[in-house]
């Protein structure tokens, strides 16, 4: 299995962040911003802000990361990523923190109708009947056949959970 | 005749026939012969990405293996598809430990990363493969007069050091394709920000503000409609404008048209066969302008 | 050469260790040993009394060698060979050993043990003191001049100590023109006072009066006789030793005659060309003949080969009234010899197109700090007015942003130290000369380090100076206004500011002067991870590089401020004068030596060599030998043991001396643990075992410890001969990877004992019955458990069975 779950007893909220795939670049921030102003979400909505979530992980406040709407509402542009002077992975940490805070527990609904969607046909969009008839109206080629198979053995191998939907709604 | 392995996703085989009709088309007619592969599978994008990043890097690399084996180069319609498998494509490569990590996973369904194809967005296959001047000699309906503002998204650039399609702050190939096929690429204010597509359903009022400031700057710099790579992008436009109208009650009506769609025009395709009514804002004053 | 008389000396340091070793057992055993012409038993021998019963023994004839157990080896023996040598005797046939820190200390608890220790490491010195041979000290001229590269700040300063002491000084600098990039700030911090001025170098000689300092063209600096400037000039090749390096410099045609010119500047006016002027940072534009203004030196027209039409237009050429015009002048190829070179190229601004989302290329209204220092110096292209570039109108409004480039892994990762105090000051000053103006400093951190610093960022608070702790991501153009909008977050507000300006003023990272790397490449000196030169140890030799004679000062090795260039100028004067002052290089030879006989010219040695001190000649055709440079040559051994022929041998540590010393060591046994031999390097291995000592750290006795000057000398032969002499064990003990005194010997031994390992298995011996250590001095701890470590490791595997036919 290549996920493991981290000791939380024993790690900071900072190293469980870092041993992390996407998470590793997590303490190179300076915390010099650019990745605030470059951020087209943050603009718009007071409650994210990706320099104060890295500022917050450093410091250990796992509740609060975790908990909070903050984490999901980056729309993954990979502009902070791409302007950032340290070459943190600014979205990739993002993902990270998803990922922890999904295994905790916490998850927008709209991610856990995604993943019983993959599971159940390999793919996030279900195809309905009526979509390859009009395909076929169209003059597309029909759809081959999907390894869904392959996929559910991918996802079991590498710890994937799909998220139970909660009360929570964003 | 160079054959790529056709990548489609999920979202453009349910609900973009356009995207898919007007790229079969064109790269037939500018002699890109394209495989649909059996097994593919989503390519994992960052809904996935957020439940679990290794699953997704897995998933991708899986679907890049089975081109692989076909010997072929995957060619990407989807900004979504392409960042994933890039991305993966270009990590793995790069990186000894991490390809070992995930040929482990892979080994479980029979099947190990080699590394050896290219992952490719449309555009690329346009300009590497077929190239401006050839796209030029076979446009028979020049689109002059057409004032077209190129919207890139966010994953056909970023993040560029793995995807590497073109500089990430001052991108060219789109304009270039665009002008090769006789519009006018118009600049506009924030072209690079993204639609906020992917916030829907976790954000609508921030999802909404982000499409919206989109159609009202590319309007301001006198564009007759949006170019679009991705379908979420597509989406977060189009059907935007409808909520846009509700929520704001402001009407732009600019229609957008992914660039596969306004390359099929150009080369003579026949817009009925293009599917353009599925569109929300018609592109009938698109049609109009080039006729 | 004469048969060996050696004297024996045991200081019992004031009967500390006669405590301890039974000194009547060792004098006895001293006595049984063949060629021991005197024994002499005392409480010291390294200073008073007992010294002079060494020097008298000498003096006498009694003895031609001289063997001293003593303390504090490290110190006493500089007394005692240079008593020796006073007395007439070579000083290198003397051989001081620790009984001390060594032995007693260690292995009080096991006294016994302790003494036959002793005897074998008495045993060892004499065995060696047989073998070693008379070492000449060799002098190599030093020719009393100097070459700076380099007419900045530093190179000038380091240039007038040098001139005022009496050296032949040749200063080249590239550009037309002295000054550097001092020349063009306008101003210094935290003193704001005119740059011109202070970097003129203060030259003893021609300052009468003991006034502080004088501006640059009152220091009278060009007319110093033994300074000899040339500028428009570059270094293509050195070649040559240490004292003695021959230099060639090309200059490039000036086409203007210094002799004639008598700067009138009539030519300037008739010139029909502009070109932008790199000087002011192309602010503005100058003609192709021109000259900087105002000059530091020379006070002569240069004409700019790009941009002149030469035989084309030739205005100049007529108007000139002293016929100081010759276009026709070719580059110049000088040759110098000079003694010592000293490196002081400065530094530059990064190019900051880099970050295309500054449009540093694309929007006018966007500069750096320099240019803004040409803008604000009264003698530049606006008169001293702050402007936009793009319409020429006044600016109001002036953000800064800082770290351009710098603390950004992506381009320069580390801090570039003076840019805050740069941007500070231009801040301040545009505040005062502005009335209204509207300063912002958008930074991720503000530092101001050095003296009165702070006091400095106090005073630009203090006059309403704006600061916003964040990192603009994108410099945007309203097109209507043409201004320049920040976008910035401010992360202490933790709200987004669109901060209107009339001008934006980047703070550059400061990067290596161009053509760094080719010129380390043609002087062989190195350059750090960040482009700077290196150099040679940042705390003790700040302003020396790993060439002897080759020595670095100002913004080469590291951006810096005014007051630390000049420091550091005058240290590099201070160090280039030491080398140079007698006129000769006086060193002894303990150097390599190579048999041509054996020499395979398989290329090795030249290669392994840390300080480039072997070269490879031709004797016949097709044939090569090394041969050893012996002023370049440190006397480590890293090539003795790199050698695959055993061509080359150190002098002083010649291999049958080693051999004789493993042999006695491992002679006397006594000890109730299997005997280990410990082959310490003098640098870190040598003296971590003194500390051990002086700790009073307990280790058993059966460790017997060797000083070798490098662990890169060892061969893997000598392991397996000190197995076969008797050792159960051998350590190998070393400076640190990345801290060797002899830049590469402690890596390369540790590769080769893994291969040593691998052969003695082959020999049917346990790899682990060798090890490397890797300490420094201070860690007498490690080197006691080490020790600790292989006895109980030795007795574990039991008694070494060597193969029969080993």
């Amino acid at each position: 299995m290549m996920t493991q779950k981290t000791e939380k007893t024993t790690m900071s909220f900072s190293d469980e962040v870092t041993s992390r795939h996407g998470g590793e670049t997590l303490t190179s921030c300076y915390q010099c911003g650019t990745c605030a102003s470059s951020c087209p979400v943050a603009r718009l909505d007071s409650s994210f802000n990706p320099r104060e979530i890295i500022k917050l992980s450093l410091l250990g406040e796992k509740e609060e990361v975790l908990s909070g709407d903050a984490i999901w509402l980056c729309c993954s542009c990979f502009n902070c990523q791409e302007r950032c002077p340290q070459k943190v992975e600014i979205a990739d940490l993002i993902y990270a923190l998803r990922n922890i805070a999904l295994e905790a527990g916490h998850s927008p609904n709209i991610y856990s109708d995604f993943a019983s969607a993959l599971i159940a046909e390999g793919r996030i969009v279900k195809i309905s009947k009526f979509v390859e008839k009009k395909r076929e109206e169209y003059g597309l080629p029909p759809l081959k056949p999907v390894g869904v198979d392959a996929l559910n053995k991918i996802l079991s191998a590498t710890g994937f959970t799909k998220p139970e939907k909660t009360e929570e709604s964003q | 005749m160079k054959s790529y392995a056709i990548f489609l996703g999920c979202t453009i085989p349910a609900r973009q026939p356009n995207y898919e009709l007007s790229a079969r088309k064109t790269l037939a007619k500018l002699g890109v012969e394209l495989v649909d592969l059996d097994d593919l599978t989503c390519c994992c994008p960052p809904p996935i990405q957020s439940i679990n990043l290794e699953s997704s890097l897995a998933v991708a690399a899986y679907n890049i293996c089975l081109a692989e084996e076909a010997g072929l180069d995957i060619v990407a319609l989807c900004n979504g598809c392409f960042e994933s498998l890039a991305m993966a494509n270009a990590a793995l490569k790069k990186d000894k430990k991490l390809k070992a990590k995930i040929n482990e996973v892979l080994a479980e369904v029979g099947k190990e990363f080699k590394g050896t194809i290219e992952v490719k967005h449309f555009l690329q296959v346009l300009m590497d493969d077929i190239g401006l001047e050839k796209i030029k000699e076979k446009v028979v309906k020049p689109l002059s007069n057409l004032k077209v503002a190129p919207f890139y998204g966010c994953h056909s650039l970023r993040p560029s050091k793995l995807l590497q399609l073109d500089d990430p702050e001052r991108p060219t190939i789109f304009e270039n394709l665009l002008e090769a096929l006789g519009a006018e690429s118009v600049e506009y204010r924030d072209k690079l920000k993204c639609c906020g597509g992917l916030l829907k359903g976790i954000s609508d009022d921030t999802a909404l503000s982000l499409a919206r400031d989109k159609v009202v700057k590319t309007t301001k710099a006198g564009a007759d409609c949006i170019s679009t790579l991705c379908p979420f992008c597509f989406v977060a436009l189009d059907i935007g404008q409808l909520q846009v109208k509700s929520k704001f009650n402001e009407v732009y009506d600019m229609p957008i048209l992914h660039y596969s769609e306004l390359l099929a025009l150009a080369l003579g395709v026949d817009p009925e066969e293009l599917a353009l009514r599925s569109h929300k804002v018609k592109a009938d004053k698109v049609l109009e302008k080039i006729a | 050469m004469e048969q060996p008389k050696i004297g024996v000396f045991l200081s019992d340091c004031g009967k500390q260790l006669s405590e301890i070793l039974d000194f009547d057992v060792l004098t006895s055993f001293v006595k049984t040993v063949p060629n021991v012409a005197l024994i002499a038993r005392g409480s010291e021998f390294w200073r008073g009394k007992g010294l002079q019963a060494i020097i008298d023994a000498v003096k006498s004839g009694k003895i031609n060698r001289v063997v001293v157990a003593e303390s504090l080896t490290k110190i006493s023996d500089v007394n005692i060979v240079q008593a020796v040598e006073d007395a007439g005797l070579n000083p290198y046939l003397v051989e001081v050993i620790d009984l001390k820190d060594h032995c007693a200390w260690p292995h009080r608890a096991t006294p016994k043990e302790a003494t036959e220790k002793a005897k074998a490491m008495l045993l060892a010195a004499i065995e060696r003191a047989k073998l070693l041979e008379p070492i000449e000290k060799l002098e190599f001229p030093a020719l009393k001049s100097a070459l700076i590269i380099g007419g900045g700040i530093a190179g000038m300063q380091t240039a007038v100590d040098l001139a005022d002491l009496g050296f032949e000084v040749n200063l080249i600098e590239k550009t037309p023109f002295l000054g550097g990039l001092a020349a063009r700030a306008g101003r210094f911090f935290p003193t704001d006072d005119c740059a011109i001025c202070i970097q003129s170098p203060s030259s003893d000689v021609k300052t009468i009066t003991h006034t502080s300092r004088k501006c640059v063209y009152r220091s009278g600096f060009s007319e110093i006789p033994n300074l000899n400037i040339l500028t428009n000039a570059r270094v293509v090749a050195v070649e040559g030793v240490p004292g003695n390096y021959k230099v060639t410099i090309e200059k490039k045609p000036r086409y203007v005659d210094a002799d004639k010119c008598v700067a009138c500047d009539k030519c300037v006016a008739v010139c029909p060309v502009e070109t932008p002027d790199e000087y002011n940072a192309n602010l503005n534009n100058r003609k192709a003949i021109y000259i900087n203004v105002p000059t530091v030196h020379p006070q002569v027209y240069v004409i700019d080969e790009y941009a002149c039409k030469f035989h084309d237009c030739a205005k100049c050429v007529e108007v000139c009234p002293t016929n100081a015009i010759d276009l026709d002048q070719k580059p110049e190829q000088v040759t110098l010899n000079v003694g010592s070179i000293v490196v002081a190229t400065g530094f530059r601004e990064f190019d900051s197109s880099a970050i295309k989302e500054y449009h540093y290329d694309d929007y006018p209204d966007v500069i750096t700090n320099l240019e803004l220092a040409r803008m604000i110096d009264g003698f530049g292209p606006t008169g001293g007015a702050i402007v936009r570039p793009s319409d020429g109108k006044p600016a109001k409004k002036i953000v800064f942003i800082q770290c351009v480039g710098s603390r950004d892994r992506r381009y320069n990762p580390y801090c570039s130290g003076i840019c805050c105090m740069i941007s500070l000051k231009h801040a301040s000053l545009i505040k005062s000369a502005v009335p209204g103006a509207d300063v912002s400093i958008c930074y991720i951190d503000i530092r101001t380090t050095g003296r009165e610093h702070e006091y400095y960022y106090e005073r630009a608070r203090e006059m309403g100076i704006k600061f916003v702790k964040g990192r603009p991501t994108e410099i945007l153009k309203d097109t209507e206004t043409g201004k320049l909008i920040v976008d910035v977050e401010d992360a202490l507000l933790k709200r987004f500011l669109d901060l209107e300006a009339d001008l934006v003023v980047l703070a550059p990272a400061m990067i290596p002067a161009e053509g760094t790397k080719e010129l380390a490449e043609i002087l062989g000196i190195d350059l750090d991870t960040d482009g700077f030169f290196k150099e040679y140890n940042a705390k003790l030799r700040p302003t020396e590089t790993k060439q002897r004679g080759i020595y670095l000062c100002g913004g080469t090795t590291f951006p810096k401020d005014a007051p630390t260039a000049s420091l550091h100028a005058h240290s590099a004067a201070m160090k280039a004068t030491k080398f140079l002052i007698s006129g000769k290089i006086v060193k002894d030879q303990r150097t390599a030596v190579v048999n041509e006989d054996y020499c395979g010219d398989c290329e090795f040695c030249p290669v392994t060599c840390p300080y480039g001190a072997i070269s490879l000649e031709p004797t016949t055709e097709n044939h090569f030998v090394a041969r050893v440079n012996d002023l370049l040559c440190e006397g480590c051994g890293v090539c003795v043991g790199t050698c695959p022929l055993n061509a080359i041998e150190l002098r002083h540590s010649r291999p049958n001396q080693m051999r004789a010393q493993v042999n006695a060591l491992m002679s006397v046994n006594g000890a109730s643990k299997p005997l280990v031999l410990a082959i310490c390097c003098q640098e870190c291995g040598h003296t971590a075992v003194d500390s051990s000592g002086m700790a009073k750290l307990q280790y058993p006795a059966n460790v017997r410890v060797m000083k070798v000057p490098c662990a890169g000398i060892v061969r893997v032969e000598q392991i397996l001969e000190a197995f076969k002499a008797g050792a159960q064990g051998v350590m190998v003990v070393g400076c640190k990877s990345d801290g060797c005194h002899y830049e590469v010997g402690s890596q390369n031994a540790e590769k080769k004992m893994d291969l040593a390992k691998v052969l003695l298995k082959e020999y049917g011996i346990e790899p682990e019955r060798l090890e490397m250590f890797k300490m420094v001095f201070i860690e007498g701890n490690q080197f006691a458990e080490a020790a600790q470590m292989m006895t109980e490791r030795v007795t574990k595997l039991g008694p070494l069975k060597l193969m029969e036919n080993s």
